[in-house]
């Protein structure tokens, strides 16, 4: 009684309601974006429509989510409408007060980003001295308040050799998840490309080291959210689709209310405030092309691509201009 | 008596325009098993349901087995003991998934 089907709405929303940050950190995607944030009104009537359209969850970023002075009352409209609210932080503002604030309004899971276990390499990388021990600080606040904690680690130069002492990290400040997110070369990601980025090489041993710490570690589930795994013949137990989520199950909204396949795509296909939500999810042609990948260059005749679809749009956009290429990282 | 709970944790929601071919399918009498309808998420497994899979978990609100399939039976043409077998078949595999869980 199973069956295959096209969804008429994402099932997720990655959305940045705001563009602020008190960081300054190498590889971010958003620095360039727009500054423009919708009104609470707008905002909250755009949520309304995102719950009708059938929506599951939105998941905050930006920007830093803590620095909307909105966001309690946004998180609370979101989840009475029976959205699961989630969000993804830097941790700096998180306090003992608001994490249990961010309970009372709904949240369910926050996400703490940090790059390094070492707390001199990540302040240095995020631009702020002490943001490391902030950072720690929130995990705990977070989990005192019972909401479930996770940390994002973003892969790069930096942080490739060490995902031993990541999960071992990880393991000490008791987080059920670890996100292992690939490098995107998109905003400062691509400015700094050359400085963070892995050679395909290097990407290849990562991630066969983060494979293999993957099948080890009971109890904490080490996620990848990276197509090309499929070359090291895995699957990420999260990938619920051939190739990525972006544009099959997930979109993304800006501060403004643009909505992109995914917050690394820079292509507007829509408003949320002007445009009907299913519609855009229907008929955008972008959207459809993501769905409908085709191989070329090396990826034609290579015996992974119906798991691997080429790999990670964003990037093969990025750095081709075509996002049918052969992704970037690619190794085969 | 063995009651049927679908696991609160479980996002879902039909597919309004999926359901609305549907149907238009059955009307015409065509046949509908292969067309999803509704979709279902948890613990990063999603799986999306059939006319008559969503019309069963639809039911897990705590009835029984006998009561689900007393619900279905007029709706479906079918024999009773198949629509049981299927059923049962089916919310096992549910189970299994931890979708539903059974209560005593
Ligand atoms: S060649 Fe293309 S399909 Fe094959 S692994 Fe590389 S990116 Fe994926
Ligand atoms: S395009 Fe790349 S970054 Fe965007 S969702 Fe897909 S895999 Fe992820």
């Amino acid at each position: 009684m199973q069956s295959n089907m096209v969804l008429e709405a994402p099932l997720t929303i990655n959305w940045a309601i705001n563009n602020s940050c008190n960081f300054a950190c190498r590889h971010c995607y958003s620095r360039g974006d727009t500054h423009e944030e919708l009104p609470r009104d707008v905002l909250l009537a755009c949520l309304e429509k995102v719950a009708k359209a059938g929506v599951f969850s939105v998941n905050f970023g930006g920007g830093e989510p803590l620095l909307h002075p909105g966001l309690l009352e946004i998180a609370r409209h979101a989840s009475g409408l029976g959205l699961r609210v989630s969000m993804n932080s830097n941790g700096w503002l998180m306090d003992r007060e608001m994490a249990a604030a961010l309970r009372d309004a709904g949240f369910t899971k926050v996400g703490i980003s940090i790059d390094s276990h070492v707390h001199e390499v990540h302040d240095r990388f995020r631009g702020v001295a002490g943001s490391h021990g902030r950072a720690v600080a929130a995990l705990g606040h977070l989990a005192e308040a019972g909401i479930t904690t996770s940390i994002s680690t973003v892969i790069c130069r930096i942080n490739h050799t060490a995902i031993d002492d990541l999960v071992a990290f990880a393991r000490d400040q008791g987080v059920g998840q670890l996100n292992f997110h690939n490098f995107k070369c998109s905003g400062l990601g691509l400015s700094h490309k050359d400085e963070l980025d892995l050679s395909p090489e290097e990407w290849k041993e990562f991630y066969r080291g983060a494979l293999a710490a993957r099948e080890r570690e009971k109890g904490l589930d080490i996620s990848l959210d990276d197509p090309i795994i499929a070359l090291l013949g895995a699957r990420d137990a999260g990938s619920l689709v051939k190739g990525s989520v972006c544009g099959k199950l997930s979109l993304n909204i800006k501060a403004n209310g643009d909505m992109t396949p995914c917050g690394f795509i820079p292509v507007v296909i829509g408003n949320i405030v002007r445009d009907d939500l299913k519609q855009v999810w229907r008929d955008s042609a972008v959207l459809e092309k993501m769905r409908n990948k085709k191989p070329t260059g090396k990826c034609s005749g290579c015996s992974k691509y119906e798991d691997c679809l080429g790999g990670c749009s964003a990037r093969a956009l990025a750095l081709t201009g075509d996002l049918n290429s052969p992704d970037p990282h690619c190794w085969a | 008596m063995q009651t049927i709970h679908r696991n609160p944790n479980v996002m879902w929601r039909e597919e309004t325009d999926a359901l609305a071919q549907v149907q238009e399918a059955l009307d015409r009498g065509d046949e509908v098993e292969e067309t999803g309808t509704s979709v279902l998420f948890s613990g990063g497994t999603m799986i999306s349901l059939n006319y008559l899979g969503t019309e069963i978990w639809k039911l897990c609100d705590g009835r029984t087995m006998d009561g689900i399939v007393a619900e279905l039976l007029p709706q479906f043409e079918v024999d009773e003991a198949v629509l049981r077998e299927d059923v049962q078949a089916f919310l096992d595999e549910l189970a299994a998934k931890g979708f539903i869980s059974y209560a005593e």
